[in-house]
């Protein structure tokens, strides 16, 4: 049954693509791809998303590990640190452009600070630049989020060791923290590059025509052109790199190479890490990235109250009537489809977590793995495939609400599907057998026992869902129809009508929701029962 | 509690698993064993040897490669787990972290649908029974190690179970709760008298709970028995290394007669209880001696076989010997020795082996 699902909605979709790149006239060739590798424009953008790709990932692995590390090492107030963490999940829970648009209110031809401020006409915020500041700022919490545990086992013993034979602090980071941290640097890299290869809509927006990446070429040549075909090669050229990156990383993760620190992440070492210049530096770098990253937010906010940035400035509520009225569809269809696709995509990822840890099946391996796949592959090849396999019979779904949901739930499951094989790999399996021995067979003890126990990863995966149910766009932007569209395609559409305003309060309103949301599952996670110890591993990351 | 307690029997089990290098291995191998009724049976061993495996098989938590298991007169090999009625101790406790102390206990009560009075009674009769009255609203993490394993104990005897399994229960424990927890273990086991299974590795901790002990090694019974019959009567040179400590001797059989031999080492001669298919006479023979048992005096005391003093370690209620003998070296144990016995390192010792506390290993090896 759930492997069936999983066919239709992982394995299918990805062989029409293929089929759809590979096959002329029912025959395999390569005819297509060399046509498109001639192509100077896809060559570029296949060369463009790779520098771009690893750019982000160098700048955001640092900018990260900055983070980490100041988090980690400079003894900070909790209050601090809870700052720290706030503006790092902000880009997180935000629509993946919000980043951008507050970039075009800052930089573009009317923005804050190149107009306003430094007066100059008739700028150009498009481009390289631009595309990688706001794509750092964006994914840069994911290398945070990735090193902040490395550091912290890193930390304690092994340091205090090394200051005890004298070495300076300088010294001892250089000789035994950075060392140590290389497999988590390498592995937050990977993550960034593929976060940076997959996004869609940073570089719609700011990158412009001078700097075409392959997700926007895919989306033009799709929407533009209608040449289904051209899409699917350009899928594929994507899916090289990104598949590569994320076999990397799974070896890298997998093969334990990862946290092999003492693993006690004991308490933070009396000692100071840092000497007071390095600590006030490094405080302050932090605090310029998270000051820069709420300006933007409150840009954000601002423009969606003005009549119009950058001309008047007059205070309005404007903007909000028009997303409440004519935006309104936009609004009731993503909150039904995010409403829907939250508990089936909670409740699918909880039983293929279950099944890949528990069952003793042939295939469980291969169940995870396909499992992950929609979830690794950029969102632009999974539309793609989408569109291709289910434009027409025999499984014509387009146009409706369950394909979109469908897109959602085996696109963003896998982090529930996660959060329940860590849980369950936590959860010693005597307990189970208790259950059994005590006389429950194995359906009242999954109930009683086991699903009480993954609850936390199933509300995790559900947050997960939601959240890029309201946020998402690289794979859905090909599955919206007149009848069913989104909040972030709507958005899109204000960006490129430059009606910035209604844009502005779209984007304020999805971060309102998703900020409630996150909270009241935050707030249920507390008080389910159990032992403080089962703590929850909510990846929010990935666009 | 139990009326009336019932047998286990286990004929012929093994359990084999595929081992990624070694192939398939044989975890178990051809067990066979039956625990009286009322019986604490306990299966000792070194690690890896099988037990747990063996104890899982019993609870249904494994099903065996080979062989049948009867509890009482029924063959329970095809039945599942939560139909054979049984309680299990796990090593770790396993209580549901996201009960509290009396849904855990509850929870097989629960299962077969008692009523909710019912229920009160009987929990609160039973935590009283391990002294954990007033824990009832307590969450299992905020419970010390000997309290959580008294919860498991509590939730295992509830359900009125005909067998009791026991898989290292008390490993967790520190040294002193150890102790004392294995005596309630046994206090409970003969007050409610249910037939129970109790792995551990721990020899002292095995003679101290048991009826009778069944010494594993590498998936077989290397003997069973009673604790003293392991003790002053082991099978093979494991059991006797494995149950304390040993000293092995090679003799030479110098004459039979009947059911007796007459051993000759170092110049002496001692006659023991030989085993039916016994060695014939000339042969090398091995025996064991515990260390407790040798005799040691002044060097020329009348009869005694000379020896060396290498090391000698005062441990107050008693003193530890190595001595050198011809070419073997023996250890000795003096208990309640006077103060003024002192055999220093390099004294010249007659050294005395009590004819009856010798015994004869029927083969070596294993
Ligand atoms: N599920 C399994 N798959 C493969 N091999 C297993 C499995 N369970 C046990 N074994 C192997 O069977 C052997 C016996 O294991 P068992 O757990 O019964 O040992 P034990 O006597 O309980 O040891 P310990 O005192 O360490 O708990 C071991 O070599 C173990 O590796
Ligand atoms: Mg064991």
């Amino acid at each position: 049954m759930l492997w069936s699902l999983l066919a239709l909605f992982v394995v299918y979709p990805l062989s029409a693509m293929f089929g759809q790149a590979f096959l002329v006239d029912g025959r395999p060739s390569l005819g297509p791809l060399l046509s498109a590798l001639g192509q100077p424009n896809h060559r570029a953008a296949l060369a463009n998303s790779l520098v771009l790709g690893t750019l982000v990932g160098i700048v955001g692995t640092t900018i990260g590990f900055l983070f980490a590390f100041t988090a980690t090492r400079c003894n900070l107030p909790d209050r601090w640190v809870r700052l720290l963490d706030a503006a790092t999940l902000l880009p997180l829970i935000s629509p993946p452009f919000t980043t951008s648009i507050a970039f075009v209110f800052s930089f573009g031809p009317r923005g804050l600070i190149t107009y306003e401020l430094l007066g100059i006409k008739g700028t150009n915020v498009y481009g390289l630049a631009s595309t990688l500041a706001a794509e750092v700022l964006t994914y840069f919490p994911i290398a945070y989020l990735a090193l902040r545990p490395v550091l912290a086992a890193i930390g304690g013993n092994i340091e205090e060791m090394a200051f005890s034979l004298g070495s300076s602090r300088w010294r001892v980071f250089r000789t035994v923290t950075l060392p140590l941290a290389v497999p988590g640097l390498a592995n937050a890299f990977l993550l960034l590059f593929a976060a940076s290869l997959a996004d869609f809509a940073t570089p719609l927006i700011l990158a412009g025509s001078r700097f075409p990446v392959l997700p926007t070429e895919a989306y033009l040549q799709i929407t533009g052109l209608f040449d289904l075909k051209g899409g699917a090669v350009l899928s594929f050229l994507l899916l090289v790199p990104a598949a590569i990156v994320f076999l990397l990383q799974r070896h890298w993760v997998g093969r334990g190479h990862f946290v092999t620190v003492t693993g006690k992440a004991g308490p933070q070492s009396a000692l100071d890490g840092v000497s007071r210049g390095a600590r006030c530096l490094l405080v302050a770098l932090c605090a310029t990235v998270a000051l820069s990253i709420l300006y933007l937010y409150a840009l954000l906010l601002y423009a969606s109250v003005v009549v119009a940035f950058g001309a008047n400035h007059a205070l309005t509520l404007k903007h909000y009537v028009v997303i409440f009225t004519e935006g309104w569809k936009a609004i009731k269809d993503t909150l039904i489809i995010a409403f829907l696709g939250m508990p089936v995509g909670g409740l699918f990822g909880v039983l293929v977590g279950y099944l890949v840890a528990r069952g003793e099946f042939r295939g469980r391996q291969a169940m995870e793995l396909v499992s992950m796949a929609n979830y690794a592959l950029p969102g632009t090849i999974v539309g793609i495939a989408y569109l291709i396999a289910f434009n027409d019979p025999p499984i014509a779904l387009t146009g409706g609400a369950l394909i979109i949901v469908a897109c959602y739930v085996f696109r963003y499951s896998p982090t529930g599907v996660r959060t329940t094989v860590a849980l369950l790999k936590q959860i010693d399996r005597g307990i189970e057998e208790a259950s059994r021995s005590l006389g429950a067979g194995s359906f009242t003890t999954f109930r009683r026992v086991t699903l009480p126990l993954v609850l936390p990863a199933f509300f995790a995966g559900l947050g997960v869902v939601f959240i890029r149910s309201m946020t998402a766009i690289s794979a859905t932007i090909f599955l919206v129809s007149i009848d069913w569209i989104l909040i972030t395609v709507r958005i899109l559409e204000n960006m490129t009508e430059l009606s910035l305003g209604p844009a502005a309060a779209f984007s304020v309103f999805v971060i309102a929701v998703v900020m409630l949301v996150t909270t009241a599952i935050g707030a249920l996670l507390r008080r389910l029962p159990g032992p403080p110890g089962i703590a929850t591993v909510a990846g929010y990351g990935g666009g | 509690m139990a009326a009336n307690p019932v047998s286990i029997r286990l004929v012929g089990i093994s359990a084999r698993f595929d081992h990624r290098v070694k192939g398939e291995v044989a975890a178990v191998d051809d067990v066979s064993l039956e625990v009286a009724p009322g019986e604490l049976l306990t299966l000792l061993g070194p690690s890896g040897c099988g037990k747990t495996t063996t104890l899982r098989m019993i609870a249904g938590f494994q099903r065996p490669s080979a062989g049948r298991i009867l509890i009482g007169d029924h063959d329970v090999t095809e039945v599942l787990s939560n139909d054979r009625n049984i309680g299990f101790v796990f090593q770790n406790y396993a209580l549901f972290p996201h009960l509290g102390i009396f849904e855990n206990v509850a929870y097989g009560l629960r299962v077969r649908r008692m009523d909710e009075a019912a229920i009160r009674r009987v929990v609160g009769d039973v935590l009283e029974l391990v002294g954990l009255k007033g824990y009832e609203r307590q969450m299992p993490h905020q419970l010390s190690g000997g309290e959580q394993q008294r919860v498991a104990l509590a939730r295992a005897i509830v359900i009125k179970p005909r067998v009791l399994l026991f898989d290292e229960p008390l490993s967790n424990l520190d040294a002193k709760l150890r102790v004392q927890m294995r005596g309630e273990i046994q206090r409970l086991q003969r007050d409610v008298g249910i037939t129970t299974v109790y792995v551990t590795h721990d020899q002292e901790e095995a003679m101290a709970i048991s009826d009778r002990i069944a010494v594993m090694s590498k998936g077989v019974i290397a003997q069973l028995g009673r604790a003293e019959d392991l003790y002053s009567r082991p099978a093979s040179e494991f059991v006797a290394r494995f149950i304390g400590r040993a000293n092995l001797l090679r003799t030479t059989v110098l004459a039979r007669d009947g059911a007796r031999l007459t051993l000759g080492m170092a110049g002496q001669r001692y006659v023991v209880d030989a085993p039916e298919s016994g060695p014939p006479v000339g042969a090398v023979a091995h025996a064991v001696i515990r260390p407790e048992t040798i005799l040691i005096g002044p060097a020329d005391a009348v009869g005694a076989i000379p020896g060396r003093v290498v090391t000698r370690t005062y441990l107050g209620e008693k003193t530890e010997y190595t001595v050198t003998v011809g070419a073997d070296t023996l250890q000795i144990v003096r208990i309640g020795a006077a103060e003024t016995e002192r055999f220093e390192p390099g004294a010249a010792v007659g050294i005395r082996l009590p004819a009856g506390r010798l015994h004869l290993l029927p083969e070596v090896g294993t």
